[in-house]
């Protein structure tokens, strides 16, 4: 989820609140379609597709309008898109809890024994799946044409479009893109999250997790979101685990202080860059 | 003031019978927002051409380059070869073979130099020629070499400007566009960056539309100028003419061809403002006419 914001903010400097929402979605997508005897790892490819569209057609028809005039319009159209969507869920498909199926096996008996830790294979597969996914995004931006477009309009849009690049079209597209990554991670994390079903509220407090990731790893930096990703949720695990006055339930609070920190004392994150300006 | 029906009487370009000119405007009006900036202007540039456009601070010199290049909407006829551009982006325009180097240089300053050059080549397909143009840059601007893997943001103010030329002519256009490209650099660099654009013309015969506050150095090169003012055509002719002729040079450009340092002196601008009104009411033209 991080790495989903991570990627609209590289190629257009503005945060999608919906992304989670967007997420959501999609996995209530592949849910639904499961029930219907689609396969779970088919369904997830659908999932992605169906991300994929969500953002470009999101990218188009809401947010290019009014790009020009303000960056702030862009954040509120994300929130209205993040209350609209999750309506749209609950009016489309209910608002009881799913369950969800897992892609990944997953019983207590299922796991590799490495070095006296229990790995379950389904913890195994959540981080082969990201470590695919990050090496499909680092290739994606330093290696392809699309990505460097991506960067270039990130920096300056009007320089990027006077040197050729179509940059309507790649923004659509790294929303597109961070919409798909989002979903994978939906459909991939779902079922290890708490409550362990497909549930309305689940993706809002991910969605603060994934904004305190990546601006503690750095807005602008892939690198940044998944180490900022595992840095807050071992500060998290550690803070509950041994402080105890916080108990389970201030974990949310953790994230949005870390969101806090950061901001006052770093805002750039660990490994973001500082913009630097040279007239 | 010229009105906009004044502007049809100012003659285009010379040109020989059957050529088509590589960019046309026709009474182009452009501005931004309700406010409208140029009020008609008739231009042209040929191909191998080096026009540049003269005029004071506000004159409309950098939205007439932006009309052209499909950043702001126009109304008027723009025509590349001809032909009339309607509704188009500025990477379509690119794609007809008309770049525009912006003021300010437009650097993408969290790339590299490398990167900047690569962006500037998304419309071309070969990959193998791309990197030989771009050895062929850092041959041209060996700064540009030294730091092809810097942070384009870190470069100096003459980098960045060699690195926005570089970058304008890695998509191969024929026409180049430069906004003030001797703006706030040092009058060595700046003799460098125009030799550099005469040698573009001279070998790979690429037109060039420069806008300048620097008259001196532009007239050298060009062959023809357009005098822009508010908005206006105020005047248009041979290079040679305005470099050679005292009264037109009094006229005209009073300080431009003695303050060849720097060009946002506003003091001065205004001096040549006046110097056009005075002429021009002298003559109870009120609109453009030929110097030729």
């Amino acid at each position: 989820m991080a790495l989903a914001l991570v990627i609209v903010f590289r190629s257009s400097s503005t945060i999608n609140f919906a992304q989670g929402e967007f997420a959501l979605f999609c996995c209530f997508v592949a849910w639904w379609l499961n029930t219907k005897g689609v396969p779970m790892l088919a369904a997830l490819f659908v999932a992605m597709g169906v991300g994929f569209l969500m953002g470009v057609v999101v990218e188009r028809s809401l947010i290019r309008p009014v790009r020009r005039r303000s960056e702030n319009a862009v954040l509120i159209i994300g929130l209205g898109l993040f209350i609209a969507l999750n309506g749209a869920d609950g009016w489309i498909w209910g608002p009881a809890d799913k369950v969800f199926p897992q892609l990944l096996p997953h019983a207590t008996s299922d796991y590799l024994l490495v070095g006296g830790a229990r790995l379950q294979y389904d913890t195994i597969g959540i981080f082969l799946g990201l470590v695919l996914v990050v090496g499909l995004l680092n290739v994606l931006f330093n290696w392809t044409s699309l990505g460097l477009q991506m960067r270039a309009v990130a920096t300056n849009p009007e320089s990027s479009s006077l040197s050729g690049v179509n940059v309507g079209r790649v923004l659509a597209l790294s929303w597109g893109i961070s919409a798909a990554v989002g979903s994978f991670a939906g459909v991939l994390l779902v079922p290890v999250l708490p409550p362990n079903q497909l549930d309305l509220g689940q993706f809002f407090p991910i969605l603060i997790f994934a904004s305190a990731a990546a601006l503690f790893g750095g807005l602008d930096s892939i690198m940044g979101a998944v180490v900022g990703g595992l840095g807050i949720g071992i500060a998290e695990s550690l803070l509950s685990g041994y402080v105890t006055i916080l108990g389970g339930q201030l974990q949310l609070g953790v994230a949005l202080i870390i969101i806090v920190v950061v901001l006052l004392w770093k805002p750039t994150g660990l490994f973001g860059t500082r913009r630097i300006e040279r007239v | 003031m010229s009105t906009p029906g004044s502007a049809a009487q100012i003659p285009l370009a010379p040109n020989g019978p059957g050529q088509v000119p590589l960019l046309e405007l026709r009474a182009l009006r452009a501005g931004y927002g309700a406010a409208n900036v140029l009020h008609g202007i008739d231009l042209s540039v040929d191909p191998d051409e080096v026009v540049v456009v003269l005029g004071a601070n506000g004159a409309g010199k950098t939205t007439l380059l932006r009309a052209i290049a499909s950043l702001i909407p126009h109304i008027g006829d723009i025509c590349v070869d001809g032909q009339v551009v309607a509704r188009s982006r500025p990477d379509d325009m690119l794609r007809r073979g008309v770049g525009l180097v912006p003021q300010g240089r437009g650097t993408l300053s969290e790339l590299s130099v490398r990167d900047n050059l690569r962006v500037g080549a998304v419309s071309r397909a070969s990959g193998r020629e791309v990197a030989a143009d771009i050895e062929r840059w850092y041959e041209v601007f060996p700064q540009l070499g030294k730091r092809r893997g810097q942070t384009a943001g870190t470069l100096s103010g003459g980098e960045q400007q060699m690195l926005a030329i570089a970058r304008a002519m890695m998509a191969r256009p024929r026409l180049l566009m430069c906004d003030e490209i001797s703006m706030g650099l040092a009058p060595l660099i700046v003799t460098e960056l125009f030799g550099v654009l005469r040698q573009l013309n001279k070998e790979s015969g690429t037109a060039l539309l420069l806008v300048e506050q620097n008259a001196e150095l532009a007239l050298d090169i060009a062959s023809r100028v357009y005098l822009l003012e508010v908005g206006s055509i105020a005047a248009s002719g041979d290079a040679a003419t305005f470099r050679s002729n005292d009264a037109i040079r009094r006229a005209y450009l009073g300080y431009l061809l003695r303050g060849t340092d720097h060009g946002g002196d506003f003091s001065r601008s205004f001096v040549l403002r006046d110097y056009i009104r005075i002429h021009l009411c002298a003559r109870g033209a009120g609109a453009g006419h030929r110097l030729s």
